[in-house]
């Protein structure tokens, strides 16, 4: 870790913010923006920083909502334990899918991993005696967590949130330590030109397929985080591709393999999904559409990227997609 | 003993049969000239023998040890590194990242890999362009570039495409320079390249392409009296 105090100080400032006393709703609202981070965060890693453009990490999420959901329904195992065995879950089903796939480039591996998702889709609504169908999976009461003698209040907020503060954290952090090693700098490679890096030898498949394992880990512990805190789960809640689309949004308005990204990213999607599901009641992936078209078109590096280079680099300096930076 | 041996080479694309049962070896410390009429599959003989393309049939050696089947990072690990004929730099990192990147192969370590880039870089004559984006350098810069990058993964064997292509006069004489510099540090040497002038001065060998075939091969002043060569060249009415 190159920069740790300054994660440090902020993770524990977020943990205590409930100390503040915020009500519910701002709690509700706080989970929300950090879930999403993390899912924005899981596809950045990818789509981000090795520009391996999924249309499909719905699919990810989805495997580590229901593997949650598995768990702790059929076999008992607390969704704290299922979240984590969530992550790994994803993260294993990603090496076959990242073996196929990678074999293609650019918009064909975006194809495959599209239809890859609406095969898990249709699995997910198939295969009855495993995912329940359609009916999907409700969880009624949260089993009882003793922590340090204190019982654990699952009607508060509080526990989701400092479990949600945790998972950003981690998706953050880790964001941050790959992309100041070597396997970041080889990331920047493949994404800067991937037969360049084959040739100085960088095994960009093998490259492609560790970051694939990363991010779906992190995928699929935000489906379970998802499981966890909404205690509901059926195929167009975890597997649809609005989801994965959401998760693009995030990492690309927030600033494409950017550290911070995710978390602007996140904060303007909830923000726009509050209001417009409030104000007006239609459409929000409209709304979505309409914000990606205008930060591409003026904002192309996102909300982070352009903040931090405003207020990094003076005006006219080289390019710095440095390999740490 | 030959550092890298090609035998009976043959790949086709789409019914063209671009490169046909080539064999050739190249000498220990020795560079060769790759020569022929454009299309005649010179680069597809790079592509070949760097794993990029997979050849239909034939075997490639490089110390003995056969390359056919690894994966383009693999053959750099073994040793043979490649330039593009069109110059593929990351563009929007620094001349040393990109000549960075390189060396992380043979040095793990982030510092011992930007000491051994920045001594490439000093050999090939950018040192003073360290922390400029590679797509900002001029032709003649990116085409160093593209050398430093290939030195910097420790080859053994350099397979050079093209290095002159689009070059001042001057500028040729530089890169010349630079290829024979690079042979003399102990690099055996490939070098497909246009500019004849340069090829006969710098080749210890040269062989001519034509067709996906080998139609001469030998000392550079003998190989342009053959007639085969001239007729590839200039037609054969001209020879006849």
């Amino acid at each position: 870790m190159r920069r740790a105090a300054p994660w440090v100080a902020a993770i524990a400032a977020a943990l205590l913010v409930p100390f503040a006393g915020p009500g519910s709703f701002v709690l509700h609202v706080l989970i929300l923006v950090l879930m999403w981070t993390t899912l924005g965060a899981a596809w950045n890693v990818l789509g981000g920083l090795a520009g391996q453009v999924s249309f499909g990490h719905a699919a990810l999420v989805g495997v580590g909502a229901y593997t949650t959901m598995i768990l702790y329904l059929k076999l008992g195992i607390a969704p704290w334990w299922g979240m984590l065995a969530g992550g790994a879950a994803a993260a294993l089903v990603s090496l076959p899918i990242g073996l196929l796939c990678f074999r293609l480039r650019g918009p064909y591996f975006s194809l495959a991993t599209l239809a890859v998702a609406e095969i898990v889709r249709l699995v997910a609504l198939n295969f009855e005696s495993l995912t329940n169908g359609p009916v999907g999976f409700l969880i009624t009461a949260l089993p009882p967590l003793h922590l340090g003698g204190w019982a654990v209040n699952w009607e508060s907020k509080t526990p989701f949130y400092v479990a949600a503060v945790l998972l950003a954290a981690a998706a953050l952090v880790s964001t941050d330590w790959v992309k100041g090693s070597r396997l970041g700098a080889y990331l920047v490679a493949i994404r800067e030109d991937e037969d360049a890096a084959e040739a100085v030898g960088i095994d960009t498949v093998r490259v492609k397929v560790i970051t694939l394992a990363h991010s779906a880990f992190l995928a699929g512990l935000g489906g379970g985080f998802y499981a966890f805190y909404f205690r509901y789960v059926d195929p167009d809640a975890v597997c649809n591709i609005g989801l994965s689309m959401e998760m693009v949004f995030i990492a690309m308005v927030g600033g494409l393999g950017t550290v911070g990204g995710p978390l602007v990213g996140a904060t303007f999607l909830t923000a726009v999904a509050e209001v417009v599901r409030g104000q007006l009641g239609l459409g929000h992936l409209v709304f979505y559409g309409l914000s990606m078209m205008l930060v591409i078109r003026f904002m192309p590096e996102g909300i982070w990227g352009r903040v931090h280079r405003l207020l990094t680099r003076p005006r006219g300096a080289a390019a710095d997609v440095a390999l740490g930076g | 003993m030959s550092r890298l041996e090609v035998e009976r080479l043959s790949v086709s694309f789409g019914g063209v049969r671009a490169v046909r049962d080539l064999s050739f070896s190249v000498a220990e410390g020795e560079i060769l000239g790759l020569i022929g009429p454009n299309g005649a599959g010179k680069t597809t003989v790079f592509n070949l023998v760097t794993g990029f393309v997979r050849p239909a049939s034939g075997a490639i050696r490089l110390d003995g040890r056969p390359l056919v089947g690894l994966k383009p990072h693999a053959v750099a690990r073994h040793g043979l590194a490649r330039t593009f004929q069109i110059v593929k730099p990351f563009p929007r990192l620094s001349v040393r990242e990109n000549v960075t990147l390189a060396a992380f192969l043979r040095h793990p370590a982030r510092r011992d890999a930007e000491a051994h880039a920045d001594a490439v870089l000093e050999r090939v004559g950018l040192a003073h362009r360290v922390t400029v984006a590679a797509g900002q350098l001029t032709l003649l810069d990116q085409k160093r570039l593209e050398v430093a990058r290939a030195l910097a993964t420790g080859p053994r064997i350099l397979l050079l495409d093209e290095p002159m292509g689009g070059l001042t006069p001057a500028e040729v004489g530089l890169a010349s320079d630079l290829v024979a510099g690079i042979r003399d540090g102990g690099v055996t040497i490939v070098l497909v390249e246009h500019v004849m002038k340069a090829i006969m001065r710098i080749s210890d060998r040269v062989l001519v392409m034509n067709q996906g075939e080998k139609i001469a091969e030998g000392p550079p002043s003998r190989v342009v009296e053959e007639p085969a060569v001239l007729a590839a060249y200039f037609g054969k009415r001209r020879v006849a």
